[in-house]
């Protein structure tokens, strides 16, 4: 092998690696480097293909910050930068998707033959289950659909194959093409389509159920999401000292942790009505106060932790428990209305033409999409590699299944989750261009319009380059700040 | 592995060589222009009636292709802006506005005089679609307003009168009602609408409200009428259920994509109306023979229709530039105009061809017979085309209107915000334009400064230079109401 390399003198073994580089250097100058370059220098001037290109010769002009400033002024820029991260939001759910499909990936690879007639016993149970909705009177596209497709194929193949087909349907979406994605969950989410033909029927029962005990559900759903938040907070508070007191926790760690409960009652003051300096100083001081009586606590093994030791659990954590509590809140702040839409019947969702499903709707294929896709692999190899002799411990220890997870498998994943989090937020940040485009051409009222998909109306529709620059350069500042996060903090959890 | 490299190097080549001398433009002594159109039976006939024409002109044979692969508008701007687009080009809606604001359309106006194609060889109120500034940038392939169609048997079949030839707003509701209540009775799975969709546009000119005023200078949509419009529109809706929402349109929609779910809808009798051209028959006349009528959108005060046209323009960098014009002249011809009375994709764009009698009374039609006859006279009569200002593109008007209303049908915003954030999202999108574009700065003033004085002229009650008036709706209202000076008046 060493010969090989080594023929021919230095010079010439340069020029012929050169030829070789050159035409992907060339093609990455021309279509990455020079645009990446012209589009910085673009978003400082007043380009606007009306005026500047090849018929029209008009000098370009320097605008200075005129572009950003516009951009931040403008209710259009506001509203689809929430829109990006509101889709956001359901990358916990993808991650925790994502994870799931993992460990059951795991599990069914190594034990295949024990599980077998679990397996059958499953795909006989759902089949049967669709054919008794089928009778009961549930349309038959969306029975069909869900069960006898979905559940016999991939269950039965899967105990034949002993895993294989699973690895390859959960990875399905990733080699998919992403517009024939698309299309495909368009005619999914048709107002008359399976998943609406299967919900139908499900929303009707659940209706006459709330209708029979209006009461128990004006203040139970309410009660039962305050209990669930506040038992969460208490969890997250208790864990947040105990952390501290190992010196697992250092001081930043312990105030981001006490920050992301800040969110969800800070959301809920607001919709309770309250001014938002009382929506967001409220939380705020409820924070001070929790810091300070946490960190005044003396450690029980002296002060020897950094102080964003355990930082990047917290964050990975954030992802999680954000939303989870925002939607609890959600509960909590409109559960109570949920006998008065019974009372007319709960209709199946107008996924993509209502304004309040639509953005939902993209969250959840976002889900679909995300649950098998590389994250997934990431899990996968970072499950490979956690030491046996950890879970062998457990085991002699009397651990239960949970407790493994908790105390093993989630600590021992940090930061693989953290990675996942931080680059699904970054292509969080970008995406949402082909699903707008295809699915909803950023509609309806504008709800499902993101940031890349802005940048490509007022690119290429309305013509200002110089603007859609700048729009792209903010996206960069965002995408490049959280990069930087998981340099800083997704390399130290690697290592510790 | 160097040898591999290069033998891969030189293949490629040769292959890019190849394709490129397989080119249709390369293999053939004739000129190849290519025409962005859609590819159907229609444009396939319009080819053919081209290539008989330019044989019977005794003119050089050309070879007329179409591409419908780059339809799609920002494809076309893209192509087009970079030096390569198709030689002919369909321009839909606010392409007529953008692209030329480009420069990538060809100024035609000495042609048109030279070969015949001026805006005198079609309707007078077709001329703000293709003429800019006083310079001509393309023609009509087809010419027309939209009405509302009727399927009689739908308002058989429920035993409700059908509507007037010409209607207010409260008749409209009315009857919608009326038609709702008996379509629906109680039970009703699929709810059956009276219309597809009203035109806010025509309403509200209705009302003597244009989206600009005379010299395009400024939005008026924040005007109560709109306001008045929009709370309608939103009753219809979100009450009356007299037409579909975004979201029942969206049901509705079905597996069917485009506008054939509308025309589906219509003829199974979900819509009692659609509101559309005279091109519908293209897509009607195939699915059955169905007893049709047309009639004016309802409309209070001042009866308006909405007049427009499939432009056909020539790409400025053309490299056949002669070939591509001619295509304009064939527009005017008998062969075209005829072959466009026949298949009826809209009013011929030369008028006279509208009066033929296998126009207007298609024997293999009869259940049409009348429809045509009304299409013709309200091109004539009441079309007027849509309100542009050179501040504003057109693409944006549409997407912040269209947002709004939306919202505003959603019940997240009441009708006078909706009208509001309109106004104001455009004034500001105006105030943009000019700020960036010095030339577009000094038309502005100077047009602002026109304004006062037309301000000043109708507060005095005095009438004003239609020349002083940029708006088709503006120059319409003012010439019908006698407030334009006596020498400019027609």
């Amino acid at each position: 092998m060493s010969g090989l390399g080594q023929r021919g003198s230095p010079r010439r073994r340069l020029v012929s690696g050169i030829a070789f580089l050159l035409p992907n250097i060339l093609g990455f100058a021309a279509f990455t480097l020079v645009p990446l370059v012209m589009s910085f220098g673009i978003a400082f001037t007043d380009w606007d293909t009306l005026r500047h290109n090849i018929f029209r010769h008009e000098t370009l002009r320097f605008v200075g910050f005129e572009n950003f400033s516009w951009l931040f002024h403008h209710p259009d820029f506001l509203h689809y930068l929430s829109n990006t991260f509101f889709l956001m939001l359901g990358l916990p759910f993808a991650i925790a998707g994502s994870l799931g499909a993992a460990l059951l990936l795991t599990r069914v690879s190594h034990r295949p033959v024990a599980r077998r007639g679990a397996f059958i016993f499953a795909t006989l149970f759902l089949t049967g289950s669709g054919l008794l909705l089928r009778l009961g009177g549930m349309s038959q596209v969306g029975v069909w659909f869900i069960f006898g497709v979905l559940a016999a194929v991939s269950l039965v193949a899967g105990v034949l194959t002993g895993g294989s087909v699973y690895r390859t349907l959960f990875y399905l979406p990733n080699f998919t093409a992403g517009v024939a994605t698309f299309v495909l969950w368009k005619k999914l989410y048709n107002p008359s389509g399976p998943i609406n033909a299967a919900l139908g029927p499900v929303l009707d029962g659940f209706a006459s159920v709330v209708r029979s005990a209006p009461g128990l559900f004006s203040w139970g759903v309410p009660l039962a999401c305050g209990v669930v938040a506040t038992a969460l907070t208490l969890w997250q508070l208790w864990r947040l000292r105990q952390h501290w007191d190992d010196a697992t926790a250092g001081t930043v760690s312990v105030v981001t942790g006490l920050l992301m409960l800040a969110v969800p009652v800070g959301l809920q003051l607001h919709w309770f009505g309250l001014s938002a300096v009382t929506a967001v100083g409220g939380p705020l001081g409820v924070v001070l106060i929790g810091a300070v009586l946490i960190l005044k606590r003396p450690r029980r093994w002296g002060p020897v932790c950094a102080r964003d030791a355990g930082l990047s659990a917290e964050i990975a954590l954030a992802l999680g428990l954000v939303p989870l509590l925002t939607l609890l809140a959600v509960g909590v702040t409109w559960g109570s209305q949920l006998p008065a839409l019974a009372a007319v019947g709960l209709p199946a969702p107008n996924w993509l033409g209502d304004y309040d499903w639509a953005k939902p709707a993209i969250m959840i294929m976002g889900l679909w999409a995300a649950i098998g896709s590389n994250n997934m692999i990431l899990y996968l190899a970072g499950l490979s590699n956690i030491p046996p002799e950890l879970y062998e411990a457990a085991d002699m220890d009397g651990a239960s299944p949970l407790q493994r997870f908790w105390h093993i498998t989630w600590p021992q994943l940090a930061p693989v989750t953290f990675f996942i989090g931080v680059m699904g937020v970054i292509y969080g940040l970008q995406g949402g261009f082909e699903m707008a485009r295809v699915m909803t051409k950023g509609g309806p009222a504008g709800s499902t319009t993101t940031l890349s998909y802005f940048i490509y109306i007022e690119g290429f529709e309305t013509g200002r380059l110089g603007y859609a620059s700048a729009a792209a350069w903010v996206l960069f500042a965002l995408v490049f700040i959280l990069s930087l996060l998981n340099f800083r903090f997704g390399n130290r959890s690697a290592n510790d | 592995m160097k040898r591999s490299f290069l033998i891969s190097v030189a293949l490629l080549s040769l292959a890019s060589a190849l394709l490129y001398w397989t080119v249709p433009g390369k293999r053939t002594d004739i000129p190849v222009i290519y025409w962005v159109t859609q590819d159907d039976e229609n444009k396939r006939a319009t080819v053919a009636a081209f290539q008989q024409w330019m044989a019977d002109e005794h003119l050089p044979p050309v070879e007329l292709r179409i591409d419908n692969t780059n339809q799609e508008p920002t494809k076309k701007l893209v192509q087009g802006l970079s030096g390569v687009g198709s030689d002919i080009m369909d321009l839909y809606g606010y392409e007529a506005d953008l692209f030329p604001a480009t420069g990538m359309i060809q100024d035609v106006t000495e042609d048109a005089k030279r070969l015949g194609f001026s805006p005198a060889a079609t309707y007078p109120a077709l001329a703000p679609d293709f003429i800019i500034n006083g310079r001509q940038f393309g023609f009509p392939r087809n010419a027309g307003v939209s009405l509302n169609w009727i399927n009689r048997g739908t308002f058989a079949k429920y035993h409700v009168p059908e509507p007037p030839m010409r209607w207010t707003m409260d008749e409209f509701e009315a009857l919608g009602k009326k038609f709702v209540a008996a379509a629906n009775p109680p039970g009703t799975r699929e709810r059956i609408y009276f219309t597809n969709l009203v035109p806010r546009e025509q309403l509200r000119r209705g009302l003597g409200l244009a989206n600009y005023n005379e010299t395009s200078t400024r939005c008026t949509l924040d005007d109560p009428r709109n306001v008045q419009i929009l709370e309608r529109v939103r009753r219809w809706t979100v009450e009356d259920h007299l037409i579909p929402s975004r979201e029942e349109g969206e049901a509705m929609a079905a597996d069917i994509s485009g506008d054939g779910s509308m025309f589906s809808h219509f003829t199974s009798g979900r819509f009692a109306m659609i509101y559309v051209g005279q091109w519908a028959l293209i897509i009607l006349r195939p699915r059955g023979t169905f007893q049709l009528r047309a009639v004016e959108p309802a409309i209070d005060g001042f009866v308006n229709t909405d007049m427009g046209g499939g432009a056909v323009s020539v790409y400025a960098r053309s490299k056949h530039l002669e070939e591509s014009v001619r295509f304009l002249q064939f527009l005017t011809s008998p062969h075209f105009n005829n072959l466009i009375a026949r298949i009826a994709d809209g009013l011929p764009p030369v008028p006279k061809y509208a009066e033929t009698e296998e126009f207007l009374r298609p024997a293999a039609h009869p259940n049409e017979w009348g429809t045509a006859a009304v299409f013709a006279e309200e091109a004539r009569t009441t079309g007027i085309t849509m309100s542009k200002s050179p501040f504003v593109l057109q693409s944006i008007l549409y997407r912040v209107e269209k947002e709004l209303t939306e919202t505003m049908v959603s019940g997240r915003m009441t009708a006078a915000e909706a009208a509001k954030a309109m106004g104001d999202r455009l004034n500001a999108e105006i105030q943009l334009r000019i700020d960036h574009d010095p030339a577009l700065r000094k038309l502005y003033d100077q047009r602002v400064a026109i304004q006062r004085q037309i301000d000043a002229r109708r507060a005095a009650g005095k009438p004003v230079p239609a020349a002083w008036i940029n708006d088709p709706f503006h120059l319409a209202y003012y010439r019908a109401h006698g407030w334009l000076e006596k020498e400019a008046t027609p």
